[in-house]
């Protein structure tokens, strides 16, 4: 990806959390770059503060110290994309009124915004359930509505905070692919953020392995293998492998 | 709202509490049959409750007086409820408003309803403002400490969510946080109603001339124990009713909260 350009230079971000008895780095120095249209997975064990650095992207929290730069200026909110690890779906309205949050809030005319939702409601493959409480929803459909509502914002970037996190295993399978199939047809830079080596290469176009707190990126990796990926490849074992003992040296 | 034990053995729970209500009315039945009670039998009470139907008392009917007092608790009711719920936002959202107007709040809420008739009675007369003011009184600091706190403590996620999805500050309040906060704002409302029906009955038994609270006023001027107990049934009966309503209403309201709860 040589020709790849970047969108978004993260340099030296510190982040500590203060208590009564004490402070607690989070984010050391962390440095990276996101290129445009990239699927990039942020790979590290619980609790490191890969939330925290998604938070950071988002406008949701400030770091102590470093930047974070867009090539195409700072967004402002509405304007990337976040889908969250535990749904923040709004229980009081409906799979299309929560994808129609953002176009709400941007006061577009009620048709428009219908059309827009209902686009990407079908692109989650929820047609039919439109009308449908989050409550009568399973976990993973919750998050086909959150992952909609993200889409539906139209950003060129969005950040997925262990979207999966939640679910079963059979279920995070089909959500996989159903993320890719979804990719394929909205082209956005994806920042995927997840606790799951299979997962990570699984999807990765490229992953960056995160340290135990205080936290930094310490590997990155670029698959070389063929999509669809199967995780009864041999590469993709190896990969695997490799990253797993990676992750016990970086705990 | 989890399931409660009372949802698991629905017959039992049903066959206990029909043999406690049983249980209450025996004993008063027995204590009020003893020759030295105070105390009207339950017999009596229908006779005076069928009395009551077929004779108005103070040129009013039973209906008459119990819309009297209706009607001045759903005035202060509606009154407080629309003041109350503005005032816990403000309370809720606007952090230089709480700070200036809570202890203020603070010194006042404490104090109860009916504390306020002498002076309410100096300001307003005796007519019906008075007692809607006192109503007004009660309904209002449930409705105000609810809407508070459902709207200071609205879901930091949900918060987040409407963030980024680019609310600007009047639609964090308006399309996140108080929706969020309506269960907890009608509850507020429940136990407003339930107060101001409680002071509305103080109220009438100060000054009055109708109203379920006179009732009771009248039937302790001319020692009608009976029309005592009948009126004390009717408050209770009506407090009920105004509960069921407004649980009905919370379920018209809120039609996602009844699938959560499945």
């Amino acid at each position: 990806m040589a020709e790849a350009r970047k969108q978004i230079t993260v340099k030296g971000i510190c982040k500590s959390f203060q208590n009564q008895e004490q402070s607690l780095q989070v984010l050391q120095d962390v440095t990276l770059d996101v290129n445009e249209n990239e699927f990039l997975v942020i790979l590290g064990p619980g609790q490191c503060g890969k939330t925290v650095l998604l938070n950071i992207l988002a406008g949701l929290e400030s770091a102590d110290s470093g930047t974070v730069e867009f090539a195409n200026g700072t967004p402002k909110y509405g304007e990337i994309g976040f889908v969250f690890q535990r749904y923040a779906l709004f229980p009081w309205k409906t799979v299309l009124q929560n994808v129609e949050m953002h176009h709400k809030f941007q006061r577009v005319p009620k048709k428009e915004r219908r059309e827009q939702a209902m686009h990407f409601i079908r692109l989650v493959g929820l047609d039919g359930f439109e009308n449908a409480y989050p409550a009568q929803l399973s976990g993973g459909m919750k998050q086909r509505v959150g992952i909609a509502r993200a889409y539906a914002t139209r950003s060129n970037i969005i950040l997925m905070d262990e979207p999966f996190g939640a679910l079963d295993a059979q279920t995070r399978y089909q959500m996989q692919d159903e993320i890719l199939k979804i990719r394929s047809a909205e082209k956005t830079t994806v920042i995927f953020v997840t606790n799951n080596i299979e997962e990570a290469v699984t999807l990765g176009d490229r992953i960056l392995l995160m340290s135990n707190k205080p936290s930094s990126i310490v590997r990155e990796y670029v698959p070389e293998l063929p999509r669809p990926r199967q995780n009864t490849d041999r590469a993709f074992m190896d990969l695997r492998n490799v990253i797993a003992q990676d992750m016990d040296l970086a705990l | 709202m989890k399931k409660t034990r009372f949802d698991r053995g629905n017959l039992k729970y049903y066959a206990l509490s029909v043999l406690s209500v049983s249980l209450l009315l025996l004993a008063w039945f027995v204590y009020s049959s003893s020759a030295n009670a105070i105390l009207s039998t339950p017999m009596e009470v229908i006779e005076r409750f069928a009395g009551v139907i077929r004779s108005p008392i103070a040129g009013t009917s039973l209906a008459g007086h119990i819309w009297a007092s209706l009607k001045r608790v759903l005035t202060g009711f509606i009154v407080a409820s629309a003041i109350g719920i503005v005032l816990g936002i403000c309370f809720g959202w606007f952090e230089t408003f709480r700070d200036i107007v809570w202890p203020i709040f603070s010194i006042i809420r404490p104090i109860p309803p009916i504390a306020w008739i002498p002076l309410v009675i100096l300001w307003a007369g005796i007519g019906e403002t008075a007692k809607i003011i006192i109503v007004f009184i009660a309904c209002v600091m449930p409705v105000v400490l609810n809407t508070f706190a459902g709207i200071e403590s609205a879901d930091p996620l949900l918060l987040d969510a409407g963030k980024v999805l680019g609310a600007n500050s009047r639609q964090m309040l308006l399309s996140v946080a108080l929706p969020d906060s309506i269960p907890t704002i009608i509850a507020g409302m429940k136990n407003a109603l339930s107060t101001g029906w409680m002071a509305v009955v103080g109220a009438e038994m100060v000054v009055a001339r109708e109203g379920v609270g006179f009732l009771i006023i009248s039937g302790m001027d001319n020692l009608d124990i009976s029309l005592v107990l009948v009126s004390i049934v009717i408050i209770a009966c009506i407090s009920a009713c105004l509960t069921f309503i407004l649980n009905r209403m919370e379920g018209v309201l809120c039609p996602w909260l009844k699938l959560e709860n499945k």
